[in-house]
């Protein structure tokens, strides 16, 4: 962080200027010029969070697709397809045993396994041909849709969170002052702030496993130099299912939290694929750092997008990606 | 998957007419009497829309086949096209339509089209490989939503209607007869102009980018100039399809450029083949039968006619599996195990 | 002052060396690939460059052509100090090479090659228009195809060639757009004894003021072609002369000649 404050003196100073005017307007008292500007503060604030809890949804589903990139250079378009898968077993097993927490192993093991069939099946088979595994799992996120399509229906599902977790909590924040000056404090679902904190552990858990573990310093060796890794005698085949297992039931526990947060439907798939993709295009390919980044970016652009200029919510996504593209096309973190 | 040129031997000394095979003719000529014994449906709903889908997916061809650049934008530069000539011409919205004359609309609307293809396509060649592939995606995604969220320029979700051809020299180009010739005719001119220009120098050097960056890059060529105008060119043909394919439905909407037509554009071109610009139509007039017939094809198997894009995906799947150069490298498979001696293997001469 | 540079410029492209290599050296972080090499190749000479493998002939080449600086040194192309011009630049004054490795367009024709090759260093590459058959870049394409004797395989594609008809079409592209010195990399390896004398036929063959840098490693091949031949071992230059001087030194016998190279 210092050499990037070398290197890029006016960034640095451009990013803590914004970082301090933010967190200005999340914990001061609006004054009131401010709030006939731009609207009530608890607005802004509400968009500020559910920003923050979907990037932490959005990390969920797009680490697995960059860690998976990262390490094997596969590119899986039905990645999207797995997080929905996700979604409704986490539906049916909360439906029917009625523990919500149950349905984060039960969908990480199955959407797992089907990895693991991706991955020997498809994947090895084509290992260095590129265009065709793209080609092949735009196929089967065609048709695994469609047979979604026909186990599920087109209904609109929704998982329930158990009764501790839902309805709101009070935070700490500030959105106004009464007359009588006593503060009011704003509301949050329990359940949001939960499973952020939740998505923040796995993240850096990752980024530890990564990091500090034997096997990570492997991994990581594997993406910077497959042939090394093959030649120290890894196995390396192992690791690869490995992987790959777990960021499909990565994008199986999104699908979870995707099912709590908003509903499972038909179409799910292409909107969490398309998400991931922005995010690691913004954050760079193959870092897990950079789809942090990239997911609370692309989740607070498109939250505050939606409150401050409902039109062009989805623009600004892509608005972002094209700056990202046009000036850094390795992404924000991607090496290179 | 690349497209491969075989040149005609060059000290072939007759006249260029005399070197065209008689399957070529006998083609033509089917294809310029089919009217004389289709219903109006064959013409206008399978024939009409075959051509202006492989000719979408020939503006694929060319950039995959010839460019190695796989593109998901080129039904959004289609339906960009489309859009323009609807705001830029007449249709039902005529709060937003211009209604200027056909010959300043068309013109207009192509032009913008390969602008925006160029910026795009600049872009997307700043990054190489599967990547063109998911930013071209995310740019398809990201026109579907604007269109359907802007409501002063593209009207929003429910788009234009009532987008008519002119009726220039007094035909009614939307009849089933005309359409027919209509769209023929700009799906030959797409499909000689690509035969043309990959034998050009631009095209030429267009396939040695393909094939080696770094040596083009060394004997004086601009890697990156030459990629980017191939998304211009590639969406000038993509413009006129898009521009046909509104006259057809007579509408423009979100749902023409969907992320799923995106796709389906993709899957023409690659079931077709990415060979040879015969690929492409190949893979339409497959889709059209599929989308048209299927339904009954599904009912009959007792699985309901919804179960379509079941259908499609899996011959996708089957293709890409086990013939990556589509039906055309099947064709070819075909051809050389024929030719090939069942005992020795050696090649028939 | 002005004046006197353009004087001396002029007089210099009359007079000057093909190529002039001053103390140049290459690093690779601690690895001294070259050191110290000063190589002077007058207009239309021919020379070999010999020396067992990792003595830094390749590296010699892609500091030559550009494709990384020398650490040290000059480098001069005509009397032009060309050390920091990139590839192109240097493809455009004349320079030109063949690789080891197959850098074809596997996808396209062999005439398709060599004409990308010749309309490389020309004007309108965005044309869209087809070259005609009398089309001057195109007559210069066959007949560059004719001279490397592909006449018969010219619109046969690349991946269909065999692998000395690819190391031929090499030399086609190479011989493109009026070449003034052409640095070839190992042209013979991998041929067969025909190919090997077809190769020599069409480098004897090439006009009388084209000169070119040779590494081979077939000796048989090097002092057939060459008039001049610098040995090198270790990234330094050992010894210079003349192919039967080099031949007959008992030193080079020793390193060179005796490790297994057997000629004749």
């Amino acid at each position: 962080m210092r050499a990037f404050a070398r290197r890029h003196p006016v960034w640095t100073g451009i990013i803590a200027l914004a970082a301090a005017v933010a967190l200005w307007l999340i914990f001061a008292v609006w004054p009131d010029g401010l709030e006939d500007a731009i609207g009530r503060k608890k607005v802004f604030l509400n968009a500020f969070f559910n920003g923050i809890t979907l990037g932490g949804l959005y990390f969920l589903v797009a680490s697995g697709f960059t860690l998976i990139f990262g390490l094997m250079r596969n590119v899986n378009l039905a990645h999207g397809s797995l997080y929905l898968l996700g979604g409704y077993i986490g539906y049916y097993v909360a439906d029917s045993t009625g523990y919500w927490l149950l349905a984060f192993p039960v969908a990480f093991v199955v959407v797992g396994f089907f990895g693991i069939l991706l991955q020997m099946l498809v994947f090895r088979r084509m290992e260095g041909e590129d265009l065709r595994q793209t080609l092949v799992t735009i196929g089967i996120s065609i048709v695994v849709a469609d047979l979604m399509l026909w186990g599920f229906g087109g209904d609109f599902y929704n998982i329930n969170p158990p009764e501790w977790l839902s309805g709101p909590m009070d935070t700490f924040f500030v959105t106004a002052v009464k007359s009588n000056g006593e503060a009011v404090y704003m509301k949050y679902p329990m359940v949001r702030i939960v499973i952020f904190a939740a998505s923040v552990v796995v993240g850096v858990a990752m980024w530890l496993a990564l990091n500090r573990t034997r096997i990570g310093m492997m991994i990581r060796a594997g993406v910077d130099d497959r042939d090394m890794l093959s030649a120290t005698g890894a196995r390396i085949q192992l690791v690869f299912v490995g992987v790959f297992a777990f960021g499909a039931g990565l994008a199986g526990i999104a699908g979870v939290v995707g099912g709590t947060f908003q509903t499972i439907a038909p179409g799910e798939d292409i909107r969490f694929l398309l998400a991931s993709l922005v995010v690691v295009i913004v954050g760079g390919m193959g870092s897990i750092p950079g789809a942090a980044l990239g997911a609370l970016l692309i989740g607070l652009a498109e939250q505050f997008g939606s409150v401050y200029f409902p039109t062009y919510a989805v623009v600004l996504t892509f608005l972002i990606m094209v700056t990202v593209l046009a000036f850094r096309p390795q992404g924000l973190m991607g090496q290179g | 998957m690349v497209a491969i040129d075989r040149p005609a031997p060059r000290e072939d000394s007759r006249m260029w007419i005399e070197k065209i095979p008689a399957a070529y003719w006998a083609l033509v000529v089917i294809l310029l009497v089919i009217p004389s014994f289709a219903s109006d449906f064959v013409m206008f709903q399978i024939f009409g829309w075959t051509f202006i889908l492989g000719l979408i997916a020939l503006s694929l061809m060319f950039l995959g086949g010839y460019g190695g650049m796989v593109s998901l934008a080129q039904m959004t530069f289609a339906g960009f096209a489309g859009y323009m000539v609807a705001i830029l011409g007449a249709s039902a919205i005529d709060t937003i339509s211009q209604g200027w004359p056909w010959w300043v609309v068309i013109p207009l609307a192509l032009i913008l089209t390969v602008i925006f293809a160029t910026a795009v396509g600049w872009l997307a060649v700043r990054t190489e490989g599967i990547y063109t592939i998911m930013i071209t995606l995310a740019i398809a995604a990201a026109f579907f939503y604007f269109t359907r969220q802007n409501y002063d320029v593209f009207n929003g979700f429910q788009g234009f209607n009532s987008v008519l051809p002119p009726r220039l020299f007094g035909v009614d180009w939307r009849g089933p007869e005309a359409f027919y010739y209509l769209t023929l005719f700009w799906a030959a001119a797409g499909y000689f102009a690509v035969l043309y220009v990959a034998r050009a120098p631009f095209g030429l050097a267009l396939q040695g980018v393909r094939d080696n960056p770094r040596r083009m890059a060394a004997l004086g060529y601009s890697v990156t100039a030459h990629r980017v105008a191939a998304y211009s060119f590639a969406a000038l043909l993509a413009g006129i399809g898009g521009i046909l394919l509104t006259w057809q439905s007579a509408q423009i909407s979100p749902g023409t450029v969907a992320i799923q037509p995106a796709i389906d554009i993709l899957v023409i071109a690659v079931v077709g083949g990415l060979r040879h610009p015969i690929g492409p139509f190949i893979g339409a007039f497959l889709y059209v039968l599929l989308k048209t017939f299927a339904v009954d094809v599904l009912v009959a198997l007792g699985l309901g006619g919804e179960r379509f894009n079941l259908l499609i995906g899996l011959g996708f799947l089957v293709i890409v599996f086990f013939s990556p150069d589509g039906i055309l490298g099947l064709w070819e498979k075909l051809r050389a195990s024929r030719n090939r001696d069942p005992l020795t293997g050696r090649e028939r001469h | 002052m002005a004046r006197g540079t353009v004087t001396q410029r002029l007089a210099a492209t009359g007079t000057a060396n093909a190529l002039e290599l001053r103390n140049v050296s290459k690093k690779f972080g601690a690895l001294e690939a070259l050191g110290d090499i000063n190589i002077t190749v007058k207009p239309g000479e021919r020379r070999a460059v010999l020396g067992s493998n990792g003595a830094g002939k390749t590296t010699l080449f892609n500091c030559i052509t550009g494709d990384f600086p020398p650490t040290t040194g000059a480098i001069r192309f005509f009397g032009e100090d060309v050390t920091t011009f990139p590839e192109q630049e240097r493809i455009r004054r004349g320079l030109r090479r063949t690789y080891q490795i197959s850098l074809l367009f596997h996808g396209l024709s062999v005439l398709d090659n060599v004409y990308l090759a010749c309309r490389g260093v020309s004007r309108g590459r965005f044309s869209m228009i087809r070259p005609r058959r009398n089309d001057a870049l195109m007559q210069s394409a066959e007949d560059l195809v004719r001279v490397v004797h592909l006449e018969d395989a010219k619109d046969t594609l690349v991946s269909d060639l065999s692998y000395g008809q690819q190391r031929q079409l090499e030399i086609a592209m190479a011989l493109s757009g009026a070449p003034r010195f052409i640095l070839f990399d190992e042209p013979a390896a991998g041929l067969s004894p025909t190919e090997r004398r077809e190769l020599v036929e069409i480098l004897t063959g090439l006009p009388s003021h084209v000169g070119y840098i040779i590494i081979e490693h077939d000796m048989d091949v090097a002092l057939r072609v060459s008039e001049q031949v610098t040995m090198m071992h270790n990234g330094r230059i050992f010894k210079e002369g003349k192919p039967a001087e080099i031949e007959d030194d008992p030193e080079v016998q020793a390193l060179y000649l005796g490790g297994g190279h057997g000629h004749g």
